[in-house]
């Protein structure tokens, strides 16, 4: 289980999301993504297309208006 | 479904916002009191554009997202809530404008403009831009409120822009604007077919922005 960080900070919707969904075609199945973004739409883009796709997610805000998203490829 | 183990721990603590949240909240009263003191209008513009600000911000409304996303991700909801504002809108600018027509005011209150190929073209070019810049203009506002960076830079570009739209409309208002014609529903159709119209095609695009979400998911 590989953990795979991507640096999304300062990106702006939509630019998170499709950069996640072109990395989750490269890694193994089982492998945790994690998307670093200070941008609070994207929080609201994820989980509602993670949930439209069936895919594990969790959020955590780890500073003041920093949020980590972390996804399972399944 | 798998899990996520929560294990990561904060990587600094958070710096206490509510100091912060208290200064701000003192100059917007002590610049609310002074407005509209000062010009009843200008506080009441004011006080609805603070809550619109709030609003915006809680509820993640993002009118470039409700355009965008149905093509990227195959999602409708904020396009679909951007229907039900409409119909909302429709419904409510109807009773005002009846009203002030009931109270022999001559001209019909609210934004009544031509419509024509203009429209349409500069519909496309704000969507152009508005994809690219992450946000129309109340979306810009309201994140730079939050404090995100980027949009500043956009700021900046929608400051410039404005200013040579206004600059340079009378010669677009002159040439193409001017005979296109502004069509009033109401008069034509009478009030209750108008309301009535406008409220049918708006739920018949519900219905299918429904049936498109259902059918598209799309995951590049």
């Amino acid at each position: 289980m590989a953990e795979i960080r991507i640096d999304c900070l300062y990106e702006a919707c939509p630019i998170p999301l499709l950069k996640a969904m072109k990395k989750l075609k490269k890694i193994a199945v089982g492998d945790v993504l994690i998307i670093e973004t200070d941008h609070s739409c994207a929080i609201k883009n994820f989980t509602e297309w993670t949930q439209k796709n069936n895919l594990p997610c969790e959020i955590v805000e780890v500073d003041n208006g920093e949020w980590e998203i972390r996804l399972i490829k399944r | 479904m798998p899990q996520i183990e929560r294990s990561i721990v904060p990587r600094k603590k958070k710096k206490d916002q509510k100091p912060v949240f208290l200064i701000v909240l003192c100059v917007v009263l002590l610049l609310l009191y002074i407005v509209g003191s000062n010009e009843q209008t200008l506080g009441i513009y004011l006080t609805f554009g603070i809550a619109f600000g709030f609003i915006l911000q809680r509820s993640r409304f993002c009118f470039a997202a409700g355009f965008r996303d149905p093509v990227i991700v195959g999602s409708t909801s904020i396009l679909r809530a951007i229907v039900i504002a409409m119909v909302i809108m429709t419904i409510t600018f109807s009773i005002i404008q009846y009203h002030s027509l009931l109270q022999g005011i001559p001209t019909i209150p609210g934004h009544i403009y031509s419509i024509g190929f203009h429209t349409a073209l500069g519909g496309f070019l704000f969507g152009v831009g508005m994809v690219i810049a992450g946000g129309c203009a109340t979306g810009t506002l309201m994140r730079i409120g939050e404090g995100f960076l980027m949009q500043c830079i956009v700021l900046i570009g929608f400051l410039i822009g404005t200013l040579l739209g206004a600059r340079h409309f009378p010669w677009w208002e002159k040439n193409f604007i001017n005979e296109a014609p502004s069509i009033h529903l109401p008069s034509y159709f009478g009030w209750p077919g108008s309301i009535g119209l406008q409220i049918g095609v708006l739920m018949l695009l519900f219905y299918l922005l429904k049936r498109y979400e259902d059918k598209h998911n799309i995951m590049l």
